[in-house]
């Protein structure tokens, strides 16, 4: 690695950055190619920031999309990144003329679509109003003022009067709300422009909605309600209405993976390679649909070994990135659990052989995973062996029944007691000044032999 | 002085009394009667002599007189009188005593003085006698709050223990309660008797309540019962406040031993309960600080942090606090949590793992050498911490087979444990009446019944009650106005 390279990755790392050493599968010129409006800097910028093999090419690609748009703070960000990691680089020093004839060009077209604004508010014309803001919102957008970009979106709100002028304004927002990854206030545009709508209008944008929506609970956490959302998506519409967000592939890597790590085998069997409207979106990604497959299959470790040789990939996606380490683990685990059902006692050698990479044993993570009571299970070190342990209902039951009458009868003298306490008047009474009464001083040594 | 033996053997008569009405008219007379008798110059020369005559478990209130009066007097030989003292306390009849609160409070704080017995026999004696007369255990009294002192500051907790272990539901109030029947009816719950009125104890305090089960915590701790020491210390910080901000000191130090015990007995910090007053909380909060961080560092998989979070307050914060042998104790056990966790993963492990794996709070290091890890093992299943057995091949490393828990119960045994818990909640039940009763005949819980009564009656005067609650539930302002 060049020293400019390595400097430029310590400080990522400083900033606590995830580096990706290998190099992903995609190209990044065919990558880009599928996604339009200020993702694709977005992407690239990321691309840059995180793939040690494409860094260079990725920040250079970036510089030139920020420069075809009006962003001059991007700009700004690309090539202090691009000064860094290739100081030598043409691209690698500011172009000041155009950065100030842009900015300048910003500020003026910012005030002539303000002026306007005012002028269609005198005229007291709905339309106008609308479509003023409208502009506005778009030119903010674009020059990157995002809060005051969404806050000229919602102003067109009360001037719509079509169905899809209405929709018109939730997408500007949910955009808007994801670039500024407000997943809380994405759903909540999402579900203003759920309901009320044409049906044809609706077809046409319910895949934008259903991606948004598991965009914006993948954000969240919430993955299994991510990953049915991405799996509703109609495959129909063209890939063009939604790609300011997500390509097809994108579509059939967050379901799935999702899928995978919150499903359980029937139910990936049925959402996800059962599911007609899903299987055009797993086309584009093929690897994704044989790694379902062989999940469901019970080919546990063909399984993590496909999603593994495409975890730089995956590292290098906008949404992904900061979950991926989460998802492959639950995947992971719920392998190792899958696996384990059927037996009672496994020998540690098959495991390691289904789960452990050459030269580590699968001993420890086994350990936490009982630990953290996902999976029952008990490890005999001495022997090599892994049984299984079988709930017990009936033990279950007394336990719980004689910890509930413990439980009761703990309660019932503690009420007791404060009642008795109330009835004497012995509570605790008001500390004279501040909120800390202090009754009594303590006068007991510590005897504890 | 036969004339005073007449008037000292007259009560209890040899036939008894035929109902508690009767038995309580003639004990309340005969106590004044001895109570007037006790003041002349007669009486307390004749006292010494008479003792022998008259029967500490038949003539109880008499006997305690002439105790009381003997020895203010010092008429007798201390050995003498201390024997008295013994086989009174030992065999009064604790339903006479109901009429001689004082005298027999007088006794009971001789004994607390010190003085007269060495300290264990003081507080086995005082134990004795407090739960002859509550066998319930369910009140507090003064001479509660005594004892517990005095075992615990002489180290002589293991007499008290027997009240130590009791369940204490009824606190004396300062007014006294309703007169509900003669306090010599035998049904009658502790709180009716045990009054201040009645001489048996004085006026509490809540810092001596509060102290009474710190202390009792205390006697726990110093006997290693963390189960019930953890229990008594909940009781002192799930104390009662009136408002939303107070809290005493003695609950602050009560929640930090809380603390440090809930670790040596489950191996985690224990949650508080929901019932701790919102005061308390803000201030557990704040101050027990130190505790909370170490309660967190115990549960981490290193001793690292534990150990940090230990000397980072230092060996003598601890001390002023008095906590620092519970604190060692709790480092110690450290490790003893970490291979006892293990169970929860390992049927079987080595010996070398289990020194691989787990650290020593006390250096946050690795044990040395398996012989050490062994020494601890073998210590921890010797003391019934741990259920397993060490085992060493002759071809293998030695190693530590877990034994499984025997979790199901068979039919007969369920039953019992039911059964005996269904007793134990029966049991309650006379408690709950008594409390019933007590808050039932409580001047504010009156005051709030006439009140509501009232309103009730004025209610129906002028709209119908079965109205007026059903417009409660709903929106007053939408159309039921119009309709007045």
């Amino acid at each position: 690695m060049a020293s400019s390279l390595l400097a430029f990755f310590t400080v990522m790392d400083n900033q606590d950055g995830i580096i990706v050493r290998d190099p992903p599968k995609f190209d990044l010129d065919l990558y880009i190619q599928n996604y339009k409006g200020r993702t694709r800097f977005d992407r690239l910028f990321l691309i840059g920031r995180s793939s040690v093999p494409l860094c260079v090419d990725a920040l250079k690609a970036s510089i030139a999309e920020a420069k075809r748009g009006r962003d001059t703070q991007r700009y700004r960000e690309a090539v202090e990144c691009l000064r860094i990691a290739a100081p030598s680089d043409q691209d690698a020093t500011f172009d000041q003329t155009w950065l100030e004839t842009q900015e300048k060009a910003n500020k003026a077209e910012t005030n002539r679509l303000l002026t306007e604004l005012k002028g269609y508010k005198n005229n007291l014309i709905k339309e106008s109003i609308r479509m003023g803001h409208e502009d506005l919102g778009k030119h903010l957008e674009s020059i990157g003022d995002l809060n005051a970009a969404a806050e000229a979106y919602s102003k067109m709100r009360p001037d719509v009067s079509t169905p899809k002028q209405f929709l018109d304004v939730g997408k500007h927002l949910v955009r808007v709300s994801i670039q500024r990854r407000e997943w809380g206030m994405v759903s909540a545009h999402l579900s203003k422009m759920g309901g009320a709508q044409h049906a044809e209008e609706e077809k046409a944008v319910q895949p934008y909605l259903k991606i948004a929506q598991g965009i914006a609970l993948l954000g969240q956490e919430k993955y299994k309600e991510a990953a049915q959302s991405f799996l509703l998506a109609d495959s129909a519409v063209s890939a063009s209405s939604y790609s300011e967000l997500a390509s097809q592939s994108d579509v059939a890597s967050y379901g799935g993976l999702l899928a995978l790590a919150s499903m359980g085998r029937d139910e990936l069997q049925h959402n996800v390679l059962d599911n007609a409207q899903f299987r055009t979106f797993l086309e584009q990604a093929p690897h994704i649909r044989r790694a379902v497959a062989q999940f469901v299959s019970g080919r546990y470790s063909a399984c993590i070994a496909i999603l593994e040789s495409y975890r730089p990939d995956y590292l290098l996606d906008i949404y992904l990135q900061k979950h991926i380490a989460t998802i492959y683990s639950q995947i992971r685990s719920k392998c190792i659990v899958q696996y384990l059902i059927p037996f009672s006692c496994v020998s540690m050698d098959t495991m390691n052989k289904a789960f452990g990479g050459p030269g580590q044993s699968i001993e420890d993570e086994l350990a936490d995973m009982i630990q953290s009571g996902a999976l029952e299970a008990r490890i005999n070190t001495i022997d090599n062996l892994v049984t299984t342990k079988a709930a017990n209902p009936r033990a279950q039951m007394q336990e719980s029944a004689l910890r509930v009458t413990e439980n009761y009868e703990r309660q019932a003298l503690d009420r007791l007691r404060r009642m008795g306490l109330a009835a004497a008047e012995l509570e605790l009474k008001g500390g004279k000044k501040t909120g800390v009464g202090f009754a009594g001083d303590l006068l007991v040594d510590e005897s504890l032999g | 002085m036969d004339q005073l033996a007449s008037v000292l053997l007259d009560f209890p008569p040899a036939g008894g009394y035929a109902d508690d009405e009767q038995y309580h008219r003639a004990a309340k007379s005969h106590s004044q009667d001895v109570a007037k008798l006790a003041v002349s110059q007669n009486f307390k020369a004749a006292a010494a002599q008479l003792l022998d005559h008259v029967h500490p478990a038949v003539n109880s209130i008499s006997h305690l007189a002439l105790l009381v009066s003997v020895g203010t007097t010092s008429s007798l030989p201390q050995p003498d009188f201390l024997a008295k003292v013994s086989v009174f306390l030992a065999s009064f009849d604790a339903r006479q005593i109901r009429y001689a609160g004082k005298n027999f409070s007088t006794v009971l704080d001789w004994l607390v003085r010190g003085g007269m017995f060495p300290a264990s026999v003081a507080v086995e004696l005082l134990t004795t006698a407090l739960l002859r007369l509550d066998p319930t255990g369910s009140m507090l009294t003064s001479h509660h709050v005594a004892l517990v002192n005095l075992a615990f500051t002489t180290d002589n907790v293991e007499p008290a223990l027997p009240l130590l272990e009791k369940n204490v539901v009824f606190y004396p109030a300062a007014k006294a309660p309703q007169e509900g029947g003669a306090p010599s009816d035998l049904d009658l719950p502790p709180s009716a008797y045990i009054t201040v009125e009645s001489g048996l104890t004085k006026q509490l305090s809540s810092t001596e309540v509060l102290q009474y089960d710190l202390v009792r915590g205390l006697c726990f701790i110093q006997r290693r019962s963390w189960r019930q020491a953890l229990d008594a210390l909940e009781r002192v910080i799930t104390y009662p406040a009136r408002d939303s901000h107070s809290c005493s000191k003695i609950m602050v130090e009560a929640h930090n031993k809380w603390i440090l015990v809930g670790l040596l007995l489950d191996g985690k910090a224990p949650k508080l309960p929901a019932t701790t007053a919102p005061g308390a909380q803000k201030v557990f909060a704040a101050i027990g600080k130190p505790y909370q961080a170490i309660g967190k560092a115990f549960e981490e998989k290193t001793g690292d942090n534990l150990k940090t979070e230990f000397e980072s307050m230092g060996a003598q914060y601890f001390s002023e606090e008095n906590n620092l042998n519970l604190m060692r104790l709790v480092l110690q056990h450290y490790q003893r949590w970490q291979i006892l966790n293990l169970r929860q993963v390992y049927t079987k492990i080595s010996l070398e793992q289990i020194r691989a794996r787990t650290h020593n709070a006390e250096t946050a290091a690795l044990l040395a050498t398996e012989a050490e890890i062994e020494q601890l093992v073998q210590q921890m299943i010797d003391e019934g911490m741990l259920s397993g057995v060490i085992e060493r091949p002759a071809d293998g490393p030695a190693y530590l087979t877990f034994h499984p828990p025997s979790e199901e119960l068979s039919e007969s045994e369920f039953a019992q444990k039911m059964l005996h818990t269904a007793q134990r909640l029966k049991d309650l039940e006379p408690l709950i009446k008594a409390t019933n009763e007590r808050l039932g005949t409580n001047r504010d819980y009156i005051k709030f019944l006439v009140g509501q009564q009232k309103r009730e009656k004025e209610g129906r005067r002028d709209y119908d009650v079965s109205f007026l609650n059903q417009v409660e539930d709903e929106d007053l302002m939408t159309g039921v106005m119009g309709d007045f």
